[in-house]
C-alpha cells in the first residue's frame, strides 16, 4: 500500500476540518477510515472493538485536530492514536477474543468443505501466532503488512529509530516463521 | 557477517536497503544457501499475512455518517493560532512603547520650555522664525517691544509642541484602535457547517 498522496485538496480540508468545518472533517475520515479500520482489526482481532477504537481515534483527531501539523501525514497521525487506543484497550482486557473471532471468517465456499475448513484454522492460526508476539512486534509487524508504511513512517507512528523497526520486524516475522511452520505442516498433514 | 546480514532479511524483503548494504546483501545471498532459504521463509510469511482475509467492516460512509453524530462541537479555544499571531500580540506592544517615548519627550520639552521661560537656562531659548526675522530686520529699534515680543515667542514654541504632541498621540491612539478593530474582525469564527448534527 502505497503512501497516499498529500494534495492541496487535503490540506484545504484539513485547514478546514481545523476551523471546525464538520463536512471537510467527513470527508477525511471517508477517505482513512478503511486503512485505520483495518489496521486496528489486526492489532485487536475483533471487528466490532475495531470499528469502536476507529471512532475513538477519529473523535479524538477530531478533538486534537487543532495541534496536528499540516505538513506531516494525516494517516500516519490517525495510525498512531488508534494504534495506541487500542493496545490501551487490549492491555486492560482480561478476555481473549481471538476465537470467537476467527469463527466469524468464512472463507470461500467454492473452494470445497475441506479447503474451507483448512483456510479457517489457517486463518485462526495466523491469528494465534500474531497475537502471540509483544506488543512491540506486533504493532510494527502490522503497521508494516497492513498499513502499508515504510519503516521510517513507522518509526514516526511509534516514536522510535528505524533500527528498532528493523530488529522489531525482523523478530516479528521470524517469530511467526517459527511458529507457523510447524503448525501450517502439521495442519497440511491432519487433512492430507 | 552472516549473523549481521540474517538480521537485515527483513528489511532487505521490504527494499529498505540501500547503497553497499543493499550490495553487500546481493553478494551474500548469491553465496549463502540458508540466508536464501530463510528469506524464502520470510516472504511466504509476509504473503501469508496480507492474504489473510478482512472482515467486512462497517462501509466508510455510514461510519463518517454516524460519527458525525458524536463529534463535539469545536470552541474558540480550540482554534488553531494563525500563522503571525505573535505579530498580532506584538503591534500593541510597539504601540505602547511608541507612546511611552513621545509621552516623555512631550513631557521632557515641556519641563525644559517651562525651565527656559522661568529663565533656570539663561537667556538662550527656542526662537520662532518670526522672531528671529524680526529681531534681525528692526535690531535696535524693536527693543521697546521686545519684552512682550519674547513673550509670544516663548507662547508659540509651546503651543507648537503641544501640538505636536497631541498630533503624535493622536496617530498613536488612532492605529490602536485601528488594530484593536482589524483583531476583532479576524477573530469573529467562521460560520461552522452541520452545526445541528451534535
Amino acid at each position: 500500500m502505497a503512501q497516499p498522496q498529500i494534495t492541496e485538496d487535503e490540506n484545504a480540508l484539513i485547514e478546514q476540518a481545523q476551523h471546525g468545518d464538520r463536512n471537510a472533517f467527513g470527508e477525511l475520515v471517508t477517505r482513512y477510515y478503511p486503512g485505520v479500520v483495518r489496521v486496528v482489526y489486526r492489532l485487536c482481532g475483533d471487528t466490532g472493538l475495531a470499528e469502536d477504537m476507529a471512532q475513538e481515534a477519529f473523535l479524538r483527531g477530531w478533538i486534537n485536530l487543532t495541534s496536528f501539523h499540516p505538513q506531516s501525514s494525516l494517516r500516519n497521525w490517525l495510525y498512531r492514536i488508534a494504534g495506541n487506543a487500542t493496545l490501551d484497550v487490549l492491555r486492560r482486557k482480561t478476555e481473549e477474543p481471538l476465537e470467537e473471532e476467527a469463527a466469524q471468517m468464512y472463507p470461500d465456499p467454492a473452494a470445497g468443505p475441506e479447503s474451507a475448513l483448512i483456510e479457517k484454522e489457517r486463518v485462526a492460526l495466523l491469528q494465534h501466532a500474531m497475537h502471540s508476539l509483544p506488543d512491540a512486534a506486533r504493532s510494527v509487524l502490522i503497521l508494516r503488512e497492513y498499513g502499508g508504511l515504510s519503516y521510517q513512517e513507522i518509526a514516526s507512528v511509534l516514536d522510535v529509530p528505524v533500527g528498532t523497526v528493523m530488529s522489531r520486524l525482523n523478530y516479528a516475522r521470524n517469530r511467526l516463521r517459527e511458529l507457523l511452520k510447524g503448525q501450517l505442516l502439521q495442519l497440511e498433514n491432519d487433512y492430507a | 557477517m552472516h549473523e549481521d546480514m540474517r538480521a537485515l532479511l527483513s528489511a532487505y524483503l521490504d527494499g529498505e536497503l540501500h547503497g553497499t548494504r543493499l550490495l553487500e546483501m546481493k553478494l551474500h545471498l548469491s553465496a549463502c544457501e540458508s540466508c536464501r532459504n530463510e528469506l524464502k521463509e520470510l516472504r511466504l510469511v509476509s504473503d501469508l499475512l496480507q492474504a489473510a482475509p478482512d472482515p467486512e467492516f462497517m462501509p466508510a460512509g455510514r461510519f463518517a455518517s454516524n460519527l458525525m453524530l458524536t463529534l463535539p462541537r469545536r470552541t474558540m479555544r480550540d482554534l488553531p493560532p494563525k500563522p503571525g499571531s505573535l505579530v498580532w500580540w506584538l503591534v500593541p506592544g510597539v504601540l505602547l512603547a511608541a507612546w511611552c517615548f513621545v509621552q516623555t519627550v512631550f513631557t521632557l520639552t515641556g519641563a525644559v520650555t517651562a525651565a527656559q521661560i522661568s529663565g533656570l537656562l539663561g537667556s538662550g531659548g527656542q526662537e520662532t522664525i518670526w522672531f528671529a526675522a524680526v529681531t534681525s530686520l528692526f535690531g535696535s529699534q524693536a527693543a521697546p517691544a521686545q519684552p512682550a515680543l519674547s513673550l509670544l515667542n516663548t507662547l508659540t514654541v509651546t503651543g507648537t509642541n503641544l501640538l505636536d504632541g497631541f498630533l503624535w498621540q493622536a496617530l498613536i491612539v488612532l492605529l490602536y484602535w485601528g488594530w484593536l478593530s482589524v483583531w476583532w474582525l479576524m477573530r469573529r469564527p467562521r460560520p461552522m457547517k452541520m452545526e445541528n448534527a451534535s
